[in-house]
Protein backbone atom coordinates (compact mmCIF):
# COMPACT_ATOMS: atom_id res chain seq x y z
CA UNK A 1 0.00 0.00 0.00
CA UNK A 2 2.80 2.34 0.96
CA UNK A 3 4.62 1.55 -2.23
CA UNK A 4 1.51 2.09 -4.29
CA UNK A 5 1.07 5.50 -2.69
CA UNK A 6 4.64 6.36 -3.51
CA UNK A 7 4.00 5.36 -7.12
CA UNK A 8 1.04 7.69 -7.26
CA UNK A 9 2.92 10.56 -5.70
CA UNK A 10 5.85 10.19 -8.08
CA UNK A 11 3.44 10.19 -11.01
CA UNK A 12 1.69 13.27 -9.69
CA UNK A 13 4.60 15.31 -8.35
CA UNK A 14 4.61 18.68 -10.13
CA UNK A 15 7.21 19.35 -12.81
CA UNK A 16 8.12 22.92 -13.70
CA UNK A 17 7.05 24.02 -17.18
CA UNK A 18 6.42 20.45 -18.27
CA UNK A 19 4.32 21.35 -21.29
CA UNK A 20 6.84 23.82 -22.65
CA UNK A 21 9.63 21.30 -22.15
CA UNK A 22 7.60 18.70 -24.00
CA UNK A 23 7.03 21.08 -26.91
CA UNK A 24 10.68 22.11 -27.10
CA UNK A 25 11.79 18.50 -26.95
CA UNK A 26 9.38 17.51 -29.68
CA UNK A 27 10.63 20.27 -31.97
CA UNK A 28 14.23 19.24 -31.46
CA UNK A 29 13.57 15.53 -31.88
CA UNK A 30 11.41 15.91 -34.96
CA UNK A 31 13.91 18.26 -36.55
CA UNK A 32 16.74 15.85 -35.74
CA UNK A 33 14.73 13.05 -37.26
CA UNK A 34 14.13 15.07 -40.40
CA UNK A 35 17.84 15.90 -40.61
CA UNK A 36 18.65 12.21 -40.16
CA UNK A 37 17.06 11.45 -43.49
CA UNK A 38 19.21 13.97 -45.29
CA UNK A 39 21.64 12.33 -47.73
CA UNK A 40 24.39 14.42 -46.12
CA UNK A 41 23.67 13.14 -42.66
CA UNK A 42 26.60 10.74 -42.48
CA UNK A 43 29.07 13.51 -43.11
CA UNK A 44 27.37 15.96 -40.78
CA UNK A 45 25.62 14.18 -37.90
CA UNK A 46 24.88 17.42 -36.08
CA UNK A 47 23.42 19.11 -39.07
CA UNK A 48 20.26 20.08 -37.26
CA UNK A 49 22.04 21.97 -34.52
CA UNK A 50 24.34 23.63 -36.97
CA UNK A 51 21.56 24.51 -39.35
CA UNK A 52 19.73 26.07 -36.45
CA UNK A 53 22.92 27.89 -35.59
CA UNK A 54 23.08 29.19 -39.12
CA UNK A 55 19.47 30.35 -38.95
CA UNK A 56 20.12 32.05 -35.64
CA UNK A 57 23.21 33.71 -36.95
CA UNK A 58 21.41 35.02 -39.97
CA UNK A 59 18.69 36.31 -37.71
CA UNK A 60 21.34 37.97 -35.61
CA UNK A 61 22.60 39.81 -38.66
CA UNK A 62 19.14 41.17 -39.21
CA UNK A 63 18.11 41.93 -35.67
CA UNK A 64 21.19 42.58 -33.64
CA UNK A 65 23.03 45.87 -33.36
CA UNK A 66 26.12 43.72 -33.42
CA UNK A 67 25.04 42.39 -36.80
CA UNK A 68 27.95 43.90 -38.62
CA UNK A 69 30.33 42.05 -36.38
CA UNK A 70 28.44 38.84 -36.85
CA UNK A 71 28.44 39.32 -40.60
CA UNK A 72 32.22 39.55 -40.57
CA UNK A 73 32.59 35.97 -39.54
CA UNK A 74 29.32 34.29 -40.45
CA UNK A 75 30.74 32.72 -43.61
CA UNK A 76 33.73 31.48 -41.70
CA UNK A 77 31.58 29.94 -39.04
CA UNK A 78 29.22 28.30 -41.47
CA UNK A 79 32.14 27.01 -43.47
CA UNK A 80 33.91 25.54 -40.47
CA UNK A 81 30.98 24.65 -38.29
CA UNK A 82 28.58 23.26 -40.80
CA UNK A 83 30.56 21.93 -43.67
CA UNK A 84 34.08 21.47 -42.45
CA UNK A 85 34.16 20.73 -38.75
CA UNK A 86 37.35 18.82 -38.16
CA UNK A 87 36.53 15.26 -37.15
CA UNK A 88 39.19 15.15 -34.42
CA UNK A 89 41.57 17.44 -32.62
CA UNK A 90 44.92 17.14 -34.38
CA UNK A 91 46.40 20.28 -32.88
CA UNK A 92 45.40 22.95 -30.43
CA UNK A 93 45.04 26.16 -32.41
CA UNK A 94 47.55 28.58 -30.94
CA UNK A 95 49.25 25.83 -28.94
CA UNK A 96 49.30 25.14 -25.22
CA UNK A 97 47.73 22.24 -23.39
CA UNK A 98 44.19 21.55 -22.24
CA UNK A 99 42.82 19.90 -19.15
CA UNK A 100 39.55 18.08 -19.67
CA UNK A 101 37.33 16.01 -17.39
CA UNK A 102 35.04 13.23 -18.54
CA UNK A 103 33.35 10.40 -16.64
CA UNK A 104 36.54 8.37 -17.22
CA UNK A 105 38.64 10.96 -15.42
CA UNK A 106 40.93 13.89 -16.07
CA UNK A 107 42.65 14.15 -19.46
CA UNK A 108 45.61 16.16 -20.60
CA UNK A 109 45.52 17.23 -24.25
CA UNK A 110 48.86 18.21 -25.75
CA UNK A 111 49.45 20.81 -28.44
CA UNK A 112 49.49 18.11 -31.12
CA UNK A 113 46.04 16.94 -30.07
CA UNK A 114 47.26 13.74 -28.43
CA UNK A 115 45.68 13.06 -25.09
CA UNK A 116 46.47 11.17 -21.94
CA UNK A 117 44.11 9.99 -19.24
CA UNK A 118 45.76 11.20 -16.05
CA UNK A 119 43.58 9.08 -13.79
CA UNK A 120 40.10 8.65 -12.42
CA UNK A 121 39.76 12.21 -11.16
CA UNK A 122 36.57 14.19 -11.11
CA UNK A 123 38.12 17.64 -11.43
CA UNK A 124 41.54 19.04 -12.16
CA UNK A 125 43.35 22.36 -12.36
CA UNK A 126 46.70 23.47 -13.68
CA UNK A 127 49.59 24.65 -11.59
CA UNK A 128 50.58 28.17 -12.73
CA UNK A 129 53.24 27.03 -15.18
CA UNK A 130 51.56 23.78 -16.13
CA UNK A 131 54.19 21.59 -14.50
CA UNK A 132 51.60 19.77 -12.40
CA UNK A 133 47.91 19.25 -12.08
CA UNK A 134 45.93 19.33 -8.83
CA UNK A 135 43.26 16.68 -9.13
CA UNK A 136 40.31 15.75 -6.95
CA UNK A 137 38.75 12.35 -6.52
CA UNK A 138 36.39 11.48 -3.70
CA UNK A 139 38.04 12.57 -0.47
CA UNK A 140 41.49 12.80 -2.04
CA UNK A 141 43.45 15.72 -3.44
CA UNK A 142 46.49 14.78 -5.52
CA UNK A 143 49.29 16.59 -7.30
CA UNK A 144 49.88 14.81 -10.58
CA UNK A 145 52.64 15.23 -13.15
CA UNK A 146 51.62 15.56 -16.80
CA UNK A 147 52.65 11.93 -17.38
CA UNK A 148 50.10 10.84 -14.79
CA UNK A 149 52.57 10.18 -11.96
CA UNK A 150 51.07 11.06 -8.60
CA UNK A 151 53.54 13.23 -6.69
CA UNK A 152 51.57 13.41 -3.51
CA UNK A 153 48.06 12.89 -2.19
CA UNK A 154 46.17 13.89 0.89
CA UNK A 155 42.92 12.69 2.36
CA UNK A 156 40.32 15.24 3.37
CA UNK A 157 37.37 14.85 5.68
CA UNK A 158 34.81 15.66 2.97
CA UNK A 159 34.46 15.29 -0.79
CA UNK A 160 37.22 17.30 -2.45
CA UNK A 161 36.38 19.73 -5.21
CA UNK A 162 37.27 23.01 -6.88
CA UNK A 163 41.04 22.78 -6.40
CA UNK A 164 42.74 26.05 -7.33
CA UNK A 165 46.51 26.43 -7.49
CA UNK A 166 47.83 29.82 -6.34
CA UNK A 167 49.68 31.98 -8.88
CA UNK A 168 52.89 31.50 -6.89
CA UNK A 169 52.55 27.73 -7.13
CA UNK A 170 53.06 27.50 -3.38
CA UNK A 171 49.46 26.93 -2.26
CA UNK A 172 46.44 24.96 -3.37
CA UNK A 173 42.99 25.93 -2.13
CA UNK A 174 40.25 23.34 -2.28
CA UNK A 175 36.83 22.52 -0.95
CA UNK A 176 36.34 19.59 1.33
CA UNK A 177 32.62 19.08 1.79
CA UNK A 178 31.34 22.47 2.84
CA UNK A 179 34.70 23.69 4.09
CA UNK A 180 37.45 25.64 2.36
CA UNK A 181 40.99 24.45 3.01
CA UNK A 182 44.51 25.19 1.83
CA UNK A 183 47.64 23.08 1.48
CA UNK A 184 51.17 23.90 0.39
CA UNK A 185 52.03 23.11 -3.20
CA UNK A 186 54.29 20.28 -2.06
CA UNK A 187 51.47 18.70 -0.08
CA UNK A 188 52.80 19.83 3.28
CA UNK A 189 51.42 22.31 5.74
CA UNK A 190 54.60 24.39 5.71
CA UNK A 191 53.98 28.09 6.21
CA UNK A 192 50.26 27.66 6.78
CA UNK A 193 48.85 28.52 10.20
CA UNK A 194 45.28 27.43 9.55
CA UNK A 195 44.67 24.86 6.82
CA UNK A 196 40.95 25.23 7.45
CA UNK A 197 40.11 28.65 6.02
CA UNK A 198 36.35 28.51 6.53
CA UNK A 199 34.09 25.79 7.88
CA UNK A 200 31.11 26.63 5.70
CA UNK A 201 31.38 28.22 2.30
CA UNK A 202 29.13 28.81 -0.69
CA UNK A 203 29.16 26.80 -3.90
CA UNK A 204 31.28 29.28 -5.86
CA UNK A 205 34.86 28.27 -6.62
CA UNK A 206 37.50 30.32 -4.78
CA UNK A 207 39.73 32.66 -6.76
CA UNK A 208 43.35 33.51 -5.90
CA UNK A 209 44.38 37.15 -5.99
CA UNK A 210 47.09 37.42 -8.68
CA UNK A 211 50.62 38.14 -7.48
CA UNK A 212 51.77 39.16 -4.03
CA UNK A 213 50.87 37.31 -0.83
CA UNK A 214 48.61 34.30 -0.78
CA UNK A 215 45.24 36.02 -0.79
CA UNK A 216 42.16 34.08 -1.72
CA UNK A 217 38.66 35.38 -2.49
CA UNK A 218 35.67 33.18 -1.83
CA UNK A 219 31.98 33.30 -1.02
CA UNK A 220 31.03 32.25 2.46
CA UNK A 221 27.77 30.54 3.39
CA UNK A 222 26.21 33.92 4.15
CA UNK A 223 26.82 35.12 0.57
CA UNK A 224 29.61 37.45 1.63
CA UNK A 225 32.74 37.86 -0.46
CA UNK A 226 35.74 37.34 1.75
CA UNK A 227 39.39 37.83 0.98
CA UNK A 228 41.51 35.73 3.28
CA UNK A 229 45.25 35.53 3.83
CA UNK A 230 45.72 31.82 3.21
CA UNK A 231 48.92 31.71 5.25
CA UNK A 232 47.46 33.13 8.46
CA UNK A 233 43.74 32.50 8.02
CA UNK A 234 43.05 36.20 8.63
CA UNK A 235 40.21 37.78 6.70
CA UNK A 236 41.66 40.94 5.14
CA UNK A 237 38.65 42.15 3.18
CA UNK A 238 34.96 41.48 2.71
CA UNK A 239 31.77 42.73 1.10
CA UNK A 240 28.26 41.51 0.39
CA UNK A 241 28.01 39.48 -2.79
CA UNK A 242 25.18 39.99 -5.24
CA UNK A 243 22.31 37.51 -5.16
CA UNK A 244 22.90 34.53 -7.39
CA UNK A 245 26.65 35.01 -7.75
CA UNK A 246 28.04 31.93 -9.43
CA UNK A 247 31.65 32.75 -10.21
CA UNK A 248 34.47 35.08 -9.16
CA UNK A 249 37.46 36.12 -11.25
CA UNK A 250 40.32 38.55 -10.70
CA UNK A 251 41.78 40.95 -13.22
CA UNK A 252 45.43 40.06 -13.84
CA UNK A 253 46.54 43.31 -12.20
CA UNK A 254 44.32 42.51 -9.17
CA UNK A 255 42.62 45.87 -9.38
CA UNK A 256 39.20 44.44 -10.21
CA UNK A 257 37.08 41.53 -9.10
CA UNK A 258 34.51 40.17 -11.52
CA UNK A 259 31.28 38.74 -10.14
CA UNK A 260 29.21 36.58 -12.44
CA UNK A 261 25.63 36.82 -11.26
CA UNK A 262 22.75 35.04 -12.88
CA UNK A 263 21.53 37.80 -15.13
CA UNK A 264 24.43 40.23 -15.14
CA UNK A 265 28.15 40.81 -14.76
CA UNK A 266 29.56 43.09 -12.08
CA UNK A 267 32.95 44.61 -11.47
CA UNK A 268 34.31 45.73 -8.12
CA UNK A 269 37.25 48.02 -7.78
CA UNK A 270 39.74 46.62 -5.31
CA UNK A 271 42.10 48.77 -3.30
CA UNK A 272 44.91 47.28 -1.25
CA UNK A 273 46.24 48.95 1.89
CA UNK A 274 49.78 50.28 1.59
CA UNK A 275 50.77 49.69 5.20
CA UNK A 276 48.67 46.89 6.63
CA UNK A 277 47.59 43.86 4.62
CA UNK A 278 44.09 45.06 3.96
CA UNK A 279 41.87 44.78 0.90
CA UNK A 280 38.91 47.06 0.30
CA UNK A 281 36.21 45.40 -1.71
CA UNK A 282 34.45 48.25 -3.46
CA UNK A 283 30.82 48.58 -4.54
CA UNK A 284 29.70 46.54 -7.51
CA UNK A 285 29.22 48.22 -10.88
CA UNK A 286 27.18 46.48 -13.51
CA UNK A 287 28.75 45.84 -16.88
CA UNK A 288 26.45 46.88 -19.65
CA UNK A 289 25.41 44.00 -21.89
CA UNK A 290 22.43 44.30 -24.26
CA UNK A 291 19.43 41.97 -23.93
CA UNK A 292 18.51 39.76 -21.03
CA UNK A 293 20.14 36.40 -20.53
CA UNK A 294 21.55 34.11 -17.91
CA UNK A 295 25.31 34.17 -17.47
CA UNK A 296 27.10 30.94 -16.80
CA UNK A 297 30.75 31.83 -16.90
CA UNK A 298 33.08 34.72 -17.56
CA UNK A 299 36.81 35.32 -17.56
CA UNK A 300 39.20 38.22 -17.92
CA UNK A 301 41.46 38.20 -20.94
CA UNK A 302 45.11 37.61 -20.03
CA UNK A 303 45.83 41.33 -20.54
CA UNK A 304 42.86 42.29 -18.37
CA UNK A 305 41.36 44.60 -20.96
CA UNK A 306 38.34 42.49 -21.85
CA UNK A 307 35.95 40.01 -20.32
CA UNK A 308 34.58 37.05 -22.24
CA UNK A 309 31.26 35.69 -21.02
CA UNK A 310 28.91 32.86 -21.86
CA UNK A 311 25.23 33.32 -21.43
CA UNK A 312 22.02 31.60 -22.44
CA UNK A 313 19.08 33.43 -23.96
CA UNK A 314 15.49 32.26 -23.79
CA UNK A 315 13.68 31.01 -26.86
CA UNK A 316 11.30 33.45 -28.51
CA UNK A 317 9.07 33.71 -31.53
CA UNK A 318 9.57 30.08 -32.46
CA UNK A 319 13.32 30.15 -31.99
CA UNK A 320 14.86 27.64 -29.62
CA UNK A 321 16.78 28.81 -26.55
CA UNK A 322 20.28 29.78 -27.56
CA UNK A 323 23.57 30.79 -26.09
CA UNK A 324 26.24 33.24 -26.99
CA UNK A 325 29.82 34.16 -26.34
CA UNK A 326 30.08 37.88 -25.63
CA UNK A 327 33.24 39.94 -25.46
CA UNK A 328 33.14 43.10 -23.35
CA UNK A 329 35.77 45.74 -23.85
CA UNK A 330 36.49 47.16 -20.38
CA UNK A 331 38.13 50.27 -21.77
CA UNK A 332 35.60 51.32 -24.38
CA UNK A 333 32.62 49.77 -22.65
CA UNK A 334 31.37 48.14 -25.85
CA UNK A 335 30.31 44.55 -26.22
CA UNK A 336 29.98 42.26 -29.17
CA UNK A 337 28.80 38.75 -29.83
CA UNK A 338 31.59 36.46 -30.98
CA UNK A 339 29.41 33.41 -31.37
CA UNK A 340 25.76 32.54 -31.02
CA UNK A 341 24.07 29.18 -31.42
CA UNK A 342 21.11 27.10 -30.30
CA UNK A 343 21.35 25.11 -27.11
CA UNK A 344 24.02 25.57 -24.50
CA UNK A 345 27.58 26.79 -24.63
CA UNK A 346 29.91 26.04 -21.77
CA UNK A 347 33.53 25.69 -20.77
CA UNK A 348 35.00 29.06 -21.55
CA UNK A 349 38.81 29.33 -21.65
CA UNK A 350 41.22 31.94 -22.98
CA UNK A 351 44.32 30.80 -24.81
CA UNK A 352 47.45 31.71 -22.83
CA UNK A 353 48.31 34.43 -25.35
CA UNK A 354 44.80 35.88 -25.24
CA UNK A 355 44.30 35.58 -28.98
CA UNK A 356 41.66 32.84 -28.93
CA UNK A 357 38.79 31.58 -26.89
CA UNK A 358 37.80 27.96 -26.58
CA UNK A 359 34.19 27.17 -25.83
CA UNK A 360 32.29 23.92 -25.67
CA UNK A 361 29.12 23.41 -27.65
CA UNK A 362 27.72 20.14 -26.29
CA UNK A 363 24.62 20.24 -28.47
CA UNK A 364 26.79 20.14 -31.56
CA UNK A 365 29.35 17.84 -29.91
CA UNK A 366 31.96 20.42 -30.83
CA UNK A 367 34.70 22.55 -29.43
CA UNK A 368 35.03 25.96 -31.04
CA UNK A 369 38.30 27.87 -31.19
CA UNK A 370 37.27 31.46 -31.80
CA UNK A 371 39.59 34.38 -32.57
CA UNK A 372 39.15 36.93 -29.80
CA UNK A 373 39.29 39.81 -32.27
CA UNK A 374 36.27 38.41 -34.12
CA UNK A 375 38.20 38.02 -37.35
CA UNK A 376 39.72 34.98 -38.98
CA UNK A 377 38.62 31.41 -39.00
CA UNK A 378 36.58 29.82 -36.29
CA UNK A 379 37.88 26.30 -35.98
CA UNK A 380 35.35 23.68 -34.96
CA UNK A 381 36.33 20.26 -33.73
CA UNK A 382 33.60 17.64 -33.95
CA UNK A 383 33.06 14.32 -32.23
CA UNK A 384 34.43 15.61 -28.95
CA UNK A 385 32.39 13.36 -26.65
CA UNK A 386 33.57 10.19 -28.37
CA UNK A 387 37.20 11.31 -28.02
CA UNK A 388 36.85 11.36 -24.25
CA UNK A 389 34.41 8.47 -23.82
CA UNK A 390 36.36 5.43 -25.00
CA UNK A 391 34.18 2.35 -25.09
CA UNK A 392 30.92 4.27 -24.95
CA UNK A 393 28.24 3.28 -27.44
CA UNK A 394 27.91 5.74 -30.32
CA UNK A 395 25.81 8.70 -29.36
CA UNK A 396 25.95 7.98 -25.64
CA UNK A 397 29.28 9.56 -24.69
CA UNK A 398 29.17 12.41 -22.21
CA UNK A 399 30.49 15.73 -23.40
CA UNK A 400 33.64 16.49 -21.41
CA UNK A 401 34.14 19.52 -19.19
CA UNK A 402 36.94 21.91 -20.02
CA UNK A 403 39.06 22.51 -16.91
CA UNK A 404 41.77 24.76 -18.27
CA UNK A 405 44.05 25.90 -21.10
CA UNK A 406 47.59 26.41 -20.06
CA UNK A 407 51.05 27.31 -21.00
CA UNK A 408 53.34 26.95 -23.97
CA UNK B 1 2.48 -3.15 -26.10
CA UNK B 2 5.94 -4.53 -26.85
CA UNK B 3 4.81 -5.59 -30.32
CA UNK B 4 3.40 -2.16 -30.98
CA UNK B 5 6.63 -0.55 -29.90
CA UNK B 6 8.69 -2.85 -32.08
CA UNK B 7 6.44 -1.92 -34.97
CA UNK B 8 6.90 1.78 -34.23
CA UNK B 9 10.68 1.43 -34.11
CA UNK B 10 10.64 -0.46 -37.40
CA UNK B 11 8.50 2.20 -39.00
CA UNK B 12 10.64 4.99 -37.60
CA UNK B 13 13.73 3.28 -38.98
CA UNK B 14 11.96 3.30 -42.33
CA UNK B 15 11.47 7.04 -41.99
CA UNK B 16 7.97 7.40 -40.58
CA UNK B 17 7.53 10.70 -38.78
CA UNK B 18 4.27 9.44 -37.33
CA UNK B 19 6.02 6.47 -35.76
CA UNK B 20 8.70 8.68 -34.29
CA UNK B 21 6.04 10.99 -32.95
CA UNK B 22 4.23 8.05 -31.38
CA UNK B 23 7.44 6.89 -29.70
CA UNK B 24 7.98 10.39 -28.41
CA UNK B 25 4.41 10.55 -27.09
CA UNK B 26 4.83 7.20 -25.39
CA UNK B 27 8.09 7.98 -23.65
CA UNK B 28 8.76 11.71 -23.28
CA UNK B 29 6.68 12.34 -20.18
CA UNK B 30 8.17 9.51 -18.18
CA UNK B 31 11.69 10.19 -19.39
CA UNK B 32 11.40 13.86 -18.46
CA UNK B 33 9.77 13.06 -15.13
CA UNK B 34 12.39 10.44 -14.33
CA UNK B 35 15.20 12.89 -15.07
CA UNK B 36 13.56 15.58 -12.98
CA UNK B 37 12.97 13.30 -10.01
CA UNK B 38 16.66 12.44 -9.99
CA UNK B 39 18.18 15.88 -10.68
CA UNK B 40 15.49 18.23 -9.27
CA UNK B 41 16.48 20.87 -11.80
CA UNK B 42 14.03 21.77 -14.53
CA UNK B 43 16.56 22.86 -17.14
CA UNK B 44 18.86 19.92 -16.54
CA UNK B 45 15.98 17.44 -16.64
CA UNK B 46 14.81 18.85 -19.94
CA UNK B 47 18.32 18.68 -21.35
CA UNK B 48 18.81 15.11 -20.18
CA UNK B 49 15.51 13.90 -21.61
CA UNK B 50 16.14 15.77 -24.84
CA UNK B 51 19.69 14.40 -25.12
CA UNK B 52 18.40 10.89 -24.61
CA UNK B 53 15.87 11.25 -27.40
CA UNK B 54 18.43 12.81 -29.71
CA UNK B 55 20.76 9.91 -28.95
CA UNK B 56 17.90 7.59 -29.80
CA UNK B 57 17.33 9.32 -33.12
CA UNK B 58 21.05 9.20 -33.81
CA UNK B 59 21.22 5.48 -33.06
CA UNK B 60 17.92 4.57 -34.66
CA UNK B 61 19.45 2.85 -37.69
CA UNK B 62 21.57 0.65 -35.48
CA UNK B 63 18.89 -0.11 -32.94
CA UNK B 64 18.22 -3.81 -32.37
CA UNK B 65 14.46 -4.18 -32.72
CA UNK B 66 14.47 -7.30 -30.55
CA UNK B 67 15.29 -5.06 -27.60
CA UNK B 68 12.58 -2.95 -26.00
CA UNK B 69 12.94 0.75 -26.71
CA UNK B 70 11.76 2.07 -23.35
CA UNK B 71 14.37 0.46 -21.10
CA UNK B 72 17.10 1.50 -23.48
CA UNK B 73 15.95 5.10 -23.34
CA UNK B 74 15.39 5.02 -19.59
CA UNK B 75 18.85 3.66 -18.97
CA UNK B 76 20.37 6.62 -20.80
CA UNK B 77 18.14 9.06 -18.94
CA UNK B 78 18.78 7.73 -15.47
CA UNK B 79 22.50 7.21 -15.87
CA UNK B 80 22.91 10.72 -17.25
CA UNK B 81 20.80 12.09 -14.44
CA UNK B 82 23.00 10.34 -11.89
CA UNK B 83 26.13 11.71 -13.58
CA UNK B 84 24.67 15.21 -13.59
CA UNK B 85 23.70 14.98 -9.92
CA UNK B 86 27.14 13.80 -8.92
CA UNK B 87 28.82 16.61 -10.77
CA UNK B 88 26.40 19.15 -9.41
CA UNK B 89 26.89 17.88 -5.87
CA UNK B 90 30.61 18.22 -6.29
CA UNK B 91 30.26 21.66 -7.77
CA UNK B 92 28.08 22.78 -4.91
CA UNK B 93 30.24 20.95 -2.39
CA UNK B 94 27.18 19.97 -0.47
CA UNK B 95 27.31 16.21 -0.68
CA UNK B 96 24.25 14.87 -2.41
CA UNK B 97 21.71 17.19 -0.92
CA UNK B 98 20.04 19.40 -3.46
CA UNK B 99 17.60 22.22 -3.26
CA UNK B 100 14.47 21.37 -5.21
CA UNK B 101 12.99 24.08 -7.36
CA UNK B 102 9.93 25.72 -5.92
CA UNK B 103 6.87 23.68 -6.90
CA UNK B 104 3.52 25.18 -7.80
CA UNK B 105 1.93 26.20 -4.47
CA UNK B 106 -1.21 24.10 -4.84
CA UNK B 107 0.62 20.81 -5.14
CA UNK B 108 1.67 20.53 -1.54
CA UNK B 109 1.66 16.76 -1.21
CA UNK B 110 3.71 16.27 -4.35
CA UNK B 111 5.98 19.05 -3.17
CA UNK B 112 6.53 17.21 0.10
CA UNK B 113 7.57 14.13 -1.80
CA UNK B 114 9.89 16.16 -3.99
CA UNK B 115 11.48 17.76 -0.97
CA UNK B 116 11.91 14.40 0.73
CA UNK B 117 13.32 12.83 -2.42
CA UNK B 118 15.82 15.66 -2.67
CA UNK B 119 17.25 14.62 0.65
CA UNK B 120 18.33 11.26 -0.75
CA UNK B 121 21.63 10.61 -2.51
CA UNK B 122 21.33 10.56 -6.31
CA UNK B 123 21.95 6.82 -6.43
CA UNK B 124 18.97 6.19 -4.13
CA UNK B 125 16.78 8.61 -6.03
CA UNK B 126 17.61 6.74 -9.22
CA UNK B 127 16.56 3.32 -7.91
CA UNK B 128 13.35 4.80 -6.47
CA UNK B 129 12.55 6.34 -9.83
CA UNK B 130 13.32 3.17 -11.75
CA UNK B 131 11.28 1.04 -9.36
CA UNK B 132 8.28 3.21 -8.55
CA UNK B 133 7.96 5.57 -11.49
CA UNK B 134 9.15 3.37 -14.34
CA UNK B 135 8.11 0.05 -12.77
CA UNK B 136 11.28 -1.92 -13.29
CA UNK B 137 12.00 -4.88 -11.07
CA UNK B 138 15.10 -4.73 -8.87
CA UNK B 139 16.75 -7.20 -11.26
CA UNK B 140 16.04 -5.00 -14.26
CA UNK B 141 17.15 -1.93 -12.34
CA UNK B 142 20.40 -3.67 -11.42
CA UNK B 143 21.11 -4.45 -15.06
CA UNK B 144 20.31 -0.91 -16.16
CA UNK B 145 22.62 0.64 -13.60
CA UNK B 146 25.32 -2.02 -13.80
CA UNK B 147 24.92 -2.89 -10.12
CA UNK B 148 24.51 -6.10 -8.13
CA UNK B 149 20.89 -6.82 -7.37
CA UNK B 150 21.60 -6.80 -3.65
CA UNK B 151 22.90 -3.25 -3.94
CA UNK B 152 19.71 -2.16 -5.66
CA UNK B 153 17.60 -3.82 -2.96
CA UNK B 154 19.55 -2.21 -0.16
CA UNK B 155 19.39 1.21 -1.80
CA UNK B 156 15.65 0.82 -2.22
CA UNK B 157 15.24 -0.19 1.40
CA UNK B 158 17.29 2.71 2.68
CA UNK B 159 15.49 5.11 0.39
CA UNK B 160 12.07 3.96 1.52
CA UNK B 161 13.07 4.10 5.17
CA UNK B 162 14.38 7.61 4.73
CA UNK B 163 11.36 8.77 2.77
CA UNK B 164 9.09 7.27 5.41
CA UNK B 165 10.91 9.19 8.10
CA UNK B 166 10.95 12.44 6.18
CA UNK B 167 7.31 12.25 5.28
CA UNK B 168 6.39 11.13 8.80
CA UNK B 169 4.67 8.12 7.31
CA UNK B 170 1.22 9.59 6.99
CA UNK B 171 1.92 10.82 3.49
CA UNK B 172 2.71 7.31 2.38
CA UNK B 173 -0.30 5.64 3.98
Amino acid sequence: MKEQRLRELLQEAPLPAAEEAERRGRRMVEAAFAARRSPHRRAAPHRLALALAAATLILAVVLSPAGATVRDWIDETLGVGVRDAEPALTEIPGGGRLLVSSPQGAWLVRADGSRRLLGAYEEATWSPRGLFVAAASGHTLSAVAPDGTVRWSLSAPGEVGQPRWSPSGERIAYRSGKTLRVVAGDGSGDGIDHPLLDDRVGAVAPAWVPGGPHLLAYLDAGNEIRVVDADTGEVVGSGDALPGTRALAWAPDRSQLLEVARGSLWIRRIAAGKVALRVDVGPAQRLSVPAAGRFHDAAFSPDGEAVAALRSLPGARGRPPRSELVLLDLNGGSSRVLFRGPGRLSGLAWSPDGERLLISWPDADQWLFIPADGRGRVRAIGGVSAEFSPGAAPGTGWFPRLDGWCCY
Amino acid sequence: MAERETKLVREAQAGSHEALSALYDAHWTKAHRAAYLVVHDGAAAEDIAQDAFLAAVDALDRFDRRRPFGPWLHRIVVNRAIDWSRREALRRGTGDEIEPEAPPPTEQLGADVMAALAQLPAEQRAVVVLRYLLDYTPGETARMLGLPRGTVNSRLRRALDRLGTLLEREVLR
